[in-house]
């Protein structure tokens, strides 16, 4: 699915969070939204999803006003991984990653549903935990079981090929308590979907997790759109200092093909230069 | 599977505990008499010798009598999962947002009124009954539509505001009722009494027909939004994020519990803890799916308020204890050494 907008403008009663934005987000690549803390970056997530309307201008998913398509709908091509989840009621994980097939049947799940939420939570390497409480699991644990839900969510039954590719994965933070381990098992995982023609949309803040996975990077300060673009042009010393207000280093390591950022050596004593 | 084994004994209990609650009382009916004059009323003889008097005390006075406590019951344990539910907590009562103290100062207002003012005074027993019936039931709609109104912000519902709303009215309701009753009278202050502390003494089978629907929409309704309250658990954006109509699914559950605790309120007072104790021992046993914990809870609920209920009219025989008395008495204890043990539970977990 193709995401474009124009003119876009976002407020929360009278504070301006997003202005003017224009973008065209496409299938079968990785986008990351880059930004500091406060730049608008969930706010831009939010719309994406569907929960916020923007306050001028819309949102288009494909051809269709994002904002008007039904909830349901919505639910069987959309998935929203959140930067937090406060469970207040006891749930085991299978019965977490099954509520990510809740848009897919009425009242009973079928044998699909409960292949799809075990092949899910394998895929994140959560498989050993399918009976134990959600409330019991370390951050990264919790992270990949909602990661595993997410993905649920997403999965066409194998029985109604070919997969719809109409799909629009979108994450907030999703690494942000994983190891490095899970946190390259995750991306990856996100960089395969978008092989296969979903749409994947990913707030960072690793930089060289961006650097690392990102395909085409967004990034926002002060609720505008700065710079977009393939990664490697947006990851530059200039833009990096523009939006993060912190001086970087771009290397170009061996044998790799992305770039590796680190804090400028002579600004490492006060690293952050931030006004 | 654990789960339908589970729905199965409880059935079983509520029906033994449905014959044996209506054997017992002034007059003994053993159990093989009470489903021998049952299975005749469906036109099966059974070999079962017992005279006319019994059959009439079954079926005009117990039967009534528990097959209400088993509505009260259920109504108050579903509609206790469903706000429990909502608010995405455990610990939510129904009793929280108003509805019971509301019904109930209603309720007690009618009965100081009806004997103060000349102008009000039915003679009749019966007409006055259900006079107080319905305006207990619309005092539990109108105070839960007015902390429903107050949480209200541009047509979304804010649950933190409906709790503090609630428990706002709920002090206000309190306040109102004890002021009155400090100024009722004797008789007046017995009356109150009844519906402060909840009886069962006012069934006959008018009063359970009247009862049913209230209690079987949501019991027929409340299941199928048993994926929504599970998706809701997530958190309110998730729940929307899977397809869920969230703003919908708050105002039904609201009315719906209003509609089942407004009903139980109006027959039989308040009687508390049930809509607590109830899902949480079910929680307990086979975990927070939805999808057999509003089933489950609804027939436990239904077997323990027809116990509660069995001790309330024989402890002090000839005299009944107020239900709500019991349920709380016994209810407090036993609630207690679930939290323990849930704690040593947690303990072994971490």
């Amino acid at each position: 699915m193709t995401i474009t907008a124009h003119h876009i403008s976002y407020w929360i009663g009278q504070q301006p969070i997003l202005h003017k934005l224009s973008f065209t987000i496409g299938p079968g690549e990785v986008t990351v939204v880059l930004g500091q803390n406060g730049a608008g970056k969930s706010s831009f997530l939010k719309i994406l999803s569907g929960e916020q309307k923007p306050t001028i201008g819309q949102v288009m998913l494909d051809n269709h006003d994002l904002h008007k398509t039904p909830l349901p709908q919505l639910a069987t091509m959309r998935a929203v991984l959140s930067q937090q989840y406060a469970m207040g009621l006891a749930f085991s994980c299978a019965e977490i990653v099954m509520m990510g097939r809740y848009p897919h049947y009425r009242s009973h799940p079928s044998a699909d549903d409960h292949r799809i939420v075990m092949e899910s939570m394998e895929e994140m390497q959560v498989q050993h935990l399918v009976q134990r409480p959600y409330q019991a699991l370390s951050g990264g644990e919790q992270q990949r079981v909602q990661m595993a839900r997410v993905l649920a969510q997403l999965r066409d039954p194998v029985s109604r090929m070919p997969g719809s590719t109409r799909k629009l994965l979108l994450l907030d933070e999703p690494t942000s308590s994983m190891d490095v381990l899970y946190q390259q098992l995750c991306l990856s995982k996100a960089r395969a979907l978008s092989r296969q023609g979903y749409t994947v949309v990913v707030i960072l803040h690793d930089l060289n997790l961006a650097a690392q996975f990102a395909d085409t990077i967004l990034l926002l300060k002060r609720g505008c759109l700065i710079k977009s673009g393939k990664a490697r042009e947006v990851l530059k010393p200039s833009s990096i200092a523009e939006a993060y207000g912190m001086e970087v280093e771009v290397l170009e390591p061996e044998n790799y093909d992305f770039p590796v950022l680190v804090p400028a050596s002579h600004a490492i004593q006060p690293a952050l230069i931030r006004s | 599977m654990k789960r339908k084994w589970t729905t199965i004994a409880l059935i079983v209990l509520l029906i033994v505990v449905m014959i044996l609650a209506a054997g017992i009382g002034a007059m003994r009916i053993a159990p093989q008499q009470v489903v021998a004059i049952l299975l005749h009323q469906a036109g099966i003889q059974l070999p079962v010798g017992y005279d006319e008097g019994m059959a009439n005390v079954l079926l005009q006075i117990r039967l009534p009598r528990v097959i209400m406590g088993m509505l009260v019951g259920t109504g108050l344990a579903i509609s206790g999962v469903a706000m429990q539910g909502l608010f995405r907590n455990p610990l939510a009562d129904p009793g929280l947002i108003g509805i019971s103290s509301g019904a109930s100062l209603c309720a007690v207002l009618v009965i100081v009124l009806i004997s103060s003012l000349p102008v009000l005074h039915i003679d009749s027993l019966l007409p006055r009954y259900y006079l107080l019936n319905l305006i207990t039931f619309i005092g539990a709609c109108a105070t839960s539509l007015i902390v429903f109104r107050l949480s209200r912000i541009g047509g979304k519902t804010l649950l933190a505001t409906l709790l503090l709303a609630g428990l706002a009215l709920n002090a206000l309701c309190r306040a109102m009722t004890d002021l009155i009753t400090f100024v009722a009278n004797d008789e007046q202050l017995r009356n109150a009494t009844f519906w402060t502390m909840g009886s069962l003494g006012g069934a006959t089978w008018t009063v359970v027909f009247t009862l049913l629907p209230f209690i079987a929409i949501p019991v027929l309704l409340l299941p199928r939004l048993a994926k929504s309250l599970n998706a809701f658990a997530l958190g309110e954006q998730e729940a929307a994020y899977l397809g869920i109509n969230v703003k919908k699914l708050k105002t039904l559950i609201v009315i719906l519990a209003t509609l089942s605790v407004g009903a139980c309120v109006a027959v039989a007072g308040i009687i508390g803890f049930v809509g607590l104790i109830v899902p949480h021992i079910i929680r307990g046993i086979t975990g927070n799916d939805h999808r057999s914990l509003l089933v489950n809870s609804a027939l436990f609920g239904a077997s323990l308020l027809t116990l509660a209920d069995v001790v309330s009219r024989t402890i002090i025989a000839p005299a009944e204890l107020p239900i709500g008395i019991v349920t709380a008495v016994l209810g407090t204890p036993v609630f207690i050494m679930l939290l323990l043990k849930q704690k040593k539970q947690l303990r072994s977990l971490a």
